[in-house]
C-alpha cells in the first residue's frame, strides 16, 4: 500500500458518489472531444477550401464577357505581367472565337431549339446564309439555321473554366503543348462524334487544314460541342494577334487573394476587370467559421466546466474527511503526502470519466457536429456516413449553393491522447483549491469532539 | 480568546515522567486536558511561551520539522480511535510506518508483531475498522501508536467510548505495553477510577498542573 494505491482506493469508498462523478465527468469529456473533433474536421475542411475553390482571379476585358459587350481585349504581353506578380502560380489566357457555317466544314453538335432560335433575334441573314447584323424581325429563322462552334484557343489545355467549365477528361488523343503554334485542336466528344472525327483526322478552320489530335470529354454538353486550339494559333488563324479575351489566375492561398486581385488591378488599371473568388469563397467558409468558433467555445466551457465539478467534489470531499487528514498528519503525514493522495483521487475520478466520455465522444461526435452544422448552414442532416474499426468518418451537408460535402470526422490517437492531456489539466486543476484546503487543516482538528 | 475575555486553555504547566513510565492527567471537562495534549504532541502550537520535551523547544520548529518529531518521538490514542475506515487493521499499523520511510516487507511485518501483541489474531488483521468492536479498533491504535517506536505515547481519553470491561482492558495493555516497549505513556482522563491505578497521576485545573 502507498499513498497512489491509497488514493485510487479512495476513489471507490463511496460508490454512488464516483458514479455520479464518472457521469457528469463523462458528459463533460464526451461533449469536449466531441467538440475537438468536429473542430479539427472543420479546420481541415476550410483549409481545404482555401487551397481549391477559393484561389482564383477572373481576369476579363473591361466591357466585355465572352462575346457580349464591348472594349478592347487584353494582350499576351499583359498577361506576361499578371504571372510575374507576387503569389501568382499560374495565368490561363484564353482567346474565344467562333466557326460558323462559312468558316468551317464542322457542323456544330447542338440543335438551336428554343434558345438558338431566340438567340438569332439579333441575327439578320442573307439568303445565302451570311450574317449581316442585327435582326428587326423576330420572327423569322431559316430552317438551316445552326448555331457557331465554340473555339476556345488556350495556352492550359486541362482547364476548361473558360470554355464552359467542367473536368476535361481525355479519351483518346494527347494534348497540345502550351505554346504550341501549330494547325492542331482537341474537338469534344459530341463534335467529334458529330463530325465522324477521331485522332489524326482533319477538318476545314479558317481556310486552313487542322489536324485533331486529342477528343476530349468535359462532362457537359455545350464544352463537349466545342473545339480548343492552342492560344497563339488562334490569334494567328483569326488575325488577333497577341490578343487575350480571359484570364484565369491561380493564387497561391487564399490568404494571399486580397493583395495579389489589388496588385493585378494597379497593373492592369482600366484595361481590364478584375474579380477575385473571394467573395464567394467567403460566403463558403462563413458558416464553417461559425461552426469552428461555436466548437472551441463548446470545448472550452466543456473542459471549465469539467474542472468545476472535479474543484467542487474535491472540496467536498476534503471538507468531509477534515478529521481524517487531521489524523494522517498527526501520525506524520506531510502536507505534499496528503495532497498528493487526494489529487490521485482527483485524477482517478477524471481518467474514469475521461474512458467513458472518450466512448461517448466516439458515438456522439457524429450526431453533435451535424446538428453544428445543420443549424449553421440551415441544410438537414449528412448525405453520407460510414464507421469501422478506430476511425470513422461523417460527410456533411451543402451549404446553399456551394457543395461543401465531405468533411470528415475523425477520432484518432491524437485526440485521444489530447483527451488524456485534457482529463489529466481538469484533474491537476480542479484539485487545486482542495490542495489549498489541505495545507490549511490543523493536526489538533483530530482533537476535537465529534 | 472567548468574546472579549482572554482564556488561557494551558498555563505554566511543567512536570517529569520518567521513561517506560504510564502516567495519567486528570480533569474535569474544560480543564485543559486535550490542549495540554495537543500541545505536548505538536499538534498545535502556543499562542505564546515555549514548549520543552525531553530537553527539545518545539516551539521553534518549522512545519516539516514538526512532522518529522511527530512523526518519530511521538504516537497517539485517541478517544474515538480515528482510524483509517477504508484500510484494513494492518494497513492502518502500518501508515505511520510507510510515513518514516520504512521498507514495505519490514513494515508489514511490524504491523503483525505489533497486532498480535495487542490481542488482533490474522483474520481481525486484514478487517476494516468497521467490522471491528470498539475495543478492537482501540487496540489497533494502540498498535498504529507504537509503529515507529515513539519515546512517548498520548493517549486522549482512550477509554472514552468503550464499557468498563473494556476500558480496564485498555488500560491494562497500556501499562503491560509501557514496560514491555519502553515507552513513557500520558494518557489523559476523566475516569478517576482508571486513573488510579497508573504510575503517576497528575490534576490539572484551570489550565495549572497539580501532582
Amino acid at each position: 500500500m502507498n499513498v497512489i494505491t491509497r488514493g485510487i482506493r479512495n476513489a471507490f469508498r463511496n460508490s454512488i458518489r464516483t458514479f455520479s462523478i464518472v457521469v457528469i465527468l463523462a458528459l463533460s469529456v464526451g461533449l469536449a472531444l466531441s467538440m475537438l473533433v468536429a473542430r479539427q474536421a472543420v479546420d481541415a475542411k476550410i483549409q481545404s477550401v482555401k487551397s481549391s475553390i477559393g484561389n482564383t482571379i477572373t481576369v476579363s476585358p473591361a466591357g466585355a464577357r465572352g462575346f457580349e459587350g464591348g472594349g478592347e481585349p487584353l494582350t499576351s504581353a499583359e498577361m506576361d505581367k499578371v504571372a510575374a506578380t507576387a503569389h501568382v502560380v499560374s495565368v490561363s489566357s484564353t482567346l474565344q472565337d467562333r466557326l460558323s457555317s462559312t468558316d468551317t466544314n464542322l457542323q456544330s453538335s447542338i440543335t438551336p431549339g428554343t434558345l438558338g432560335n431566340r438567340a438569332f433575334r439579333f441575327q439578320r441573314r442573307s439568303e445565302d446564309g451570311t450574317v449581316t447584323g442585327p435582326s428587326t424581325d423576330s420572327a423569322a429563322v431559316p430552317t438551316d439555321f445552326k448555331l457557331s462552334i465554340m473555339v476556345t484557343g488556350t495556352n492550359n489545355p486541362s482547364n476548361l473554366a473558360s470554355a464552359g467549365g467542367g473536368t476535361l477528361t481525355l479519351k483518346s488523343g494527347t494534348a497540345f503543348s502550351a505554346t504550341s503554334n501549330d494547325n492542331v485542336a482537341m474537338l469534344g466528344t459530341s463534335l467529334a462524334s458529330k463530325n465522324n472525327l477521331s485522332v489524326g483526322s482533319t477538318f476545314q478552320a479558317y481556310g486552313q487544314t487542322i489536324t485533331v489530335v486529342a477528343i476530349y470529354d468535359a462532362g457537359n454538353d455545350f464544352a463537349n460541342s466545342g473545339l480548343m486550339m492552342p492560344l497563339a494559333s488562334v490569334q494567328r488563324l483569326s488575325n488577333q494577334s497577341g490578343d487575350v479575351s480571359n484570364a484565369i489566375v491561380q493564387v497561391d492561398s487564399i490568404d494571399n487573394l486580397s493583395s495579389t486581385t489589388s496588385a493585378i488591378k494597379t497593373q492592369l488599371g482600366d484595361a481590364a476587370d478584375v474579380v477575385s473568388s473571394q467573395d464567394t469563397s467567403e460566403q463558403a467558409l462563413a458558416p464553417l467559421e461559425n461552426i469552428k468558433n461555436v466548437s472551441t467555445f463548446s470545448l472550452i466551457g466543456a473542459v471549465v466546466a469539467g474542472a468545476t465539478i472535479i474543484l467542487l467534489t474535491m472540496i467536498m470531499i476534503v471538507r468531509e474527511r477534515r478529521r481524517e487528514i487531521g489524523v494522517l498528519k498527526a501520525i506524520g503525514a506531510s502536507n505534499a503526502r496528503v495532497m498528493l493522495q487526494f489529487m490521485t483521487e482527483s485524477v482517478t475520478f477524471t481518467l474514469l470519466g475521461a474512458i467513458v466520455g472518450t466512448i461517448i465522444a466516439v458515438l456522439a461526435a457524429n450526431p453533435l457536429a451535424q446538428l453544428l452544422v445543420s443549424s449553421s448552414t440551415g441544410d438537414d442532416g449528412p448525405t453520407h456516413m460510414a464507421g469501422g474499426g478506430g476511425r470513422f468518418m461523417v460527410s456533411f451537408a451543402r451549404n446553399g449553393g456551394l457543395n461543401l460535402q465531405g468533411i470528415h470526422a475523425t477520432i484518432g490517437w491524437d485526440i485521444l491522447l489530447y483527451g488524456l492531456l485534457a482529463a489529466l489539466v481538469i484533474a491537476i486543476a480542479g484539485s487545486a483549491a482542495a490542495a489549498w484546503l489541505i495545507t490549511k487543516i490543523r493536526p489538533a482538528e483530530v482533537m476535537r469532539a465529534e | 480568546m472567548s468574546g472579549d475575555t482572554l482564556v488561557k486553555a494551558v498555563s505554566d504547566v511543567s512536570f517529569s515522567v520518567p521513561e517506560g513510565c504510564f502516567a495519567s492527567i486528570i480533569g474535569r471537562s474544560g480543564s485543559g486536558k486535550s490542549t495540554l495534549l495537543s500541545l505536548l504532541g505538536a499538534l498545535d502550537k502556543p499562542s505564546d511561551g515555549t514548549i520543552t520535551v525531553d530537553g527539545k523547544d518545539i516551539t521553534t520548529l518549522h512545519e516539516r520539522a514538526l512532522n518529522a518529531y511527530r512523526r518519530k518521538e511521538i504516537g497517539f490514542v485517541f478517544q474515538s480511535y480515528n482510524l483509517v475506515p477504508n484500510l484494513t487493521a494492518l494497513e492502518n499499523v502500518m501508515l505511520p510506518m510507510e510515513f518514516a520511510g520504512v521498507r514495505p516487507s519490514i513494515r508489514k511485518r511490524r504491523a503483525q508483531e505489533l497486532l498480535d501483541q495487542v490481542g488482533i489474531t490474522d483474520a481481525k488483521q486484514l478487517r476494516k475498522p468497521g467490522r471491528l468492536s470498539g475495543g478492537e479498533q482501540q487496540r489497533v491504535s494502540i498498535a498504529r501508536a507504537l509503529a515507529n517506536k515513539p519515546k512517548l505515547i498520548l493517549a486522549d481519553e482512550p477509554t472514552g467510548n468503550l464499557d468498563s470491561q473494556t476500558g480496564k482492558m485498555i488500560f491494562d495493555l497500556l501499562h503491560s505495553l509501557a514496560r514491555t516497549e519502553k515507552a513513557t505513556i500520558i494518557a489523559v482522563t476523566h475516569d478517576l477510577s482508571i486513573a488510579g491505578k497508573t504510575d503517576m497521576t497528575f490534576q490539572l485545573h484551570d489550565g495549572k498542573l497539580d501532582t
